[in-house]
């Protein structure tokens, strides 16, 4: 055994690392499940609790999706958090003053429209998100700031600086029983299946944006752009309006990610979102994702957004103080991106050190 | 895409193995002892003192009930309703025999409410009203449409009976404030020689938002205006800065719904002439005394008020008052 790592030792280490979110999850559960069971309830090793925590984190997971492509096109979007409430805000009015009782005739089309409205306007924040980036060539971060409280002001005007309440009874039953994690089978959409709805639309998302990045040449565009927006120039990619799209994009998961928050809450409050963001982009980077562009997975980012509700949830059952949760979560996301740091060779002076040594 | 699959089998395997392992698990790996009654008390939040006190009056209950344990757990971001949800459904996970909530929204909460029903876990509210729909065992709350009408007495007093009074109001959709409004409207509509000049403002959920409202008020209304009623805390410290800045202070007659230590100061320099006090200390206790109450069988009203008192200059240094503008904290 040399100190000096063999080529054999480096792969080895490779594969823990690209593992890396995945093993932390197991850790995690592994870990949270053992100190339940000596000092908690002994009831977060549960179904129950699996499906409680897979509802929270599709929550996050939906609209992280969209995040994961903005940032692996090298791109951030702080306003993701207010967009997504705004987006809530306008189903909720629409589903107070626009539709009619579930139950009537003819429901049906006036519900798909009240969704639509909110899905467009997540399309539209999105798409004027990129517009200006790409347009402007401004720094997404700054772009993005701007707009996040752009879209909280008009979520809070839409809403009258107050929190919208629809109709309970225009609402369908599906929708209402979107997040349900209880034990009656008939509120599931199979009921020999009791996964929680909205954990069963993130993972079919999951899969149709993985497809997306692997298999199709917008996906490698995007790879690209982040890696290095001037040689995916030279290759003959259209930057801004790649860029432009994945905005865009993004502002799909966003809407959808709405849905499941509107199904949650069942009410509109445009300033929820606040903060939400960097939760999203706390599972994006828990899941491997780079902010420095060009990497980041799909899969990683799920498996972020179930990290942070598994921490959360686990604390709970521990009865640790919300305070302390805080702190976990943020001690947790710093090691993520030291370990994967270590993957690219940083810290340098550490590398350095060992090489020389 | 091979590392993805393998990822994907490794997290599957993991979430079936603990649906698995979970069905075989006896029920009985509590390791509290099957006598002890686990109940879990839920506020909208845990930095303001309003519940600290309600903590301190459910420890009491618990404490004197005996084999109770309390499992105090505020949503992790302050007043977010998803987060207070998250909340309810892991107090359901931990199998806790009853839960105490007092719900962000009143629609937000139902489902996650009946959810817990659903599992045959008894539901006290308290504070703020639920939606219709679940069964729950008791609402414990202050009467707020009667300590609407305390304030609008106070006021009357307060004026002699005429001039123009002002309501400020908090927030629409705000269901224990809205109440507060209609009992103040309520009580001075008794008084014919009161004149209401404006109860159409809301002034918002901070102090600087109702300052700023105040301010505009008292600029259109100024030298005829001769009280003001601030339906909660927030609201009522914007407004004393408000009259107090406009050298109006003692001439404007300001009543308020919750104490705060400016608020006390101002009462007794004769710049506040009324306080409406609620009894979270109280509220906390007789929830939780409802709901063992409750699973030992015995029947509850729908609807428990927890009482509302008014402090003035002349009562503040007396019991209970005393005790009300400053009630004991859980630490």
């Amino acid at each position: 055994m040399s100190d000096r790592p063999t080529p054999n030792h480096r792969a080895r280490w490779s594969v823990l690392l690209r593992h890396g979110p995945s093993l932390a999850l197991l850790f995690i559960i592994a870990l949270f499940a053992l100190l339940d069971w000596q000092f908690g309830s002994g009831r977060f090793f549960s179904s129950r609790n699996a499906g409680v925590i897979v509802n929270s984190a599709a929550l996050v997971a939906v609209p992280a999706l969209g995040m994961t492509m903005i940032i692996i096109a090298g791109g951030i979007d702080l306003s993701a958090g207010t967009a997504l409430t705004l987006c809530g805000t306008v189903m909720a009015i629409a589903f107070r003053d626009y539709t009619i009782p579930a139950d009537q005739a003819g429901a049906a089309t006036w519900i798909a429209l009240a969704l639509a409205l909110g899905l467009g306007v997540g399309i539209l924040c999105g798409l004027i998100n990129g517009l200006i980036i790409s347009l402007s060539e401004m720094v997404p971060f700054i772009v993005t700031l701007g707009t996040m409280t752009i879209f909280l002001g008009v979520g809070q005007v839409l809403a009258e600086e107050s929190t919208v309440y629809p109709q309970n009874t225009h609402l369908p039953d599906w929708l209402r029983y979107l997040c349900y994690t209880g034990s009656n089978t008939d509120y599931y959409w199979f009921s020999f299946l009791p996964i929680p709805s909205s954990a069963l639309i993130a993972i079919v998302l999951g899969i149709a944006v993985a497809l997306l990045m692997h298999f199709t040449v917008f996906g490698r565009n995007i790879v690209a752009i982040g890696s290095n927006p001037l040689t995916a120039r030279l290759c003959g990619i259209r930057v801004g309006l790649t860029t432009t799209w994945v905005y865009a994009l993004a502002g799909v998961f966003v809407g959808l990610g709405a849905l499941l928050y509107f199904a949650n809450v069942k009410n509109g409050n445009p300033s929820d979102g606040t903060g939400k963001e960097l939760e999203i982009i706390a599972a994006v980077v828990l899941g491997g994702g780079s902010l420095s562009g060009g990497r980041g997975s799909i899969l990683g980012t799920i498996v972020g957004a179930l990290i942070i509700k598994t921490i959360s949830s686990g604390c709970t059952m521990l009865s640790i103080p919300n305070t302390y949760t805080h702190i976990i979560i943020g001690v947790i996301i710093i090691i993520a991106v030291l370990i994967d740091g270590l993957r690219n060779g940083k810290p340098k002076w550490l590398f350095a050190r060992l090489a020389s040594g | 895409m091979k590392r993805a699959a393998n990822c994907l089998l490794l997290f599957t395997s993991a979430m079936l193995a603990a649906t698995l392992l979970s069905g075989c698990k006896p029920s009985s790996t509590s390791h509290t002892g099957s006598d002890t009654v686990r109940l879990a008390v839920i506020p909208k939040g845990t930095s303001h003192e309003f519940w600290k006190s309600v903590h301190f009056g459910a420890q009491k209950a618990a404490t004197e009930i005996g084999d109770v344990e309390i499992i105090w757990r505020g949503p992790v971001v302050e007043s977010d309703t998803g987060s207070q949800i998250e909340v309810v459904k892991d107090m359901i996970t931990m199998g806790v025999d009853g839960i105490v909530l007092a719900p962000n929204q009143k629609g937000g909460l139902v489902d996650a409410v009946d959810e817990a029903i659903g599992e045959d876990i008894p539901v006290v509210i308290f504070d703020s009203g639920l939606d219709d729909g679940p069964k729950i065992v008791s609402y414990v709350a202050t009467n707020n449409f009667k300590g609407g009408q305390m304030a609008g007495d106070a006021m009357a007093k307060a004026i002699g009976e005429k001039g123009n009074v002002i309501l400020l109001r908090y927030l629409a959709g705000s269901e224990s404030t809205e109440q507060r409004e209609e009992g103040f409207l309520d009580a001075i509509a008794k008084y014919p020689d009161i004149t209401v000049v404006s109860s159409d403002e809301y002034a918002g959920d901070n102090a600087t938002k109702a300052k700023e409202k105040a301010d505009q008020l008292i600029q259109l209304h100024g030298e005829t205006l001769d009280g003001m009623f601030a339906v909660c805390e927030p609201n009522a410290n914007g407004t004393l800065e408000a009259i107090k800045n406009a050298g109006m202070a003692g001439k404007i007659k300001l009543i308020a719904f919750d104490p705060s230590d400016a608020l006390i100061k101002a009462l007794r320099d004769g710049h506040c002439h009324g306080i409406v006090l609620q009894d979270p200390v109280q509220m906390g206790y007789l929830s939780v005394i409802s709901l063992v109450d409750s699973i030992n069988g015995k029947s509850i009203p729908e609807f428990q008020s927890t009482g509302e008192y008014l402090a003035t200059q002349d009562n503040m240094d007396g019991e209970p008052i005393k005790q009300l503008l400053k009630p004991e904290l859980m630490e």
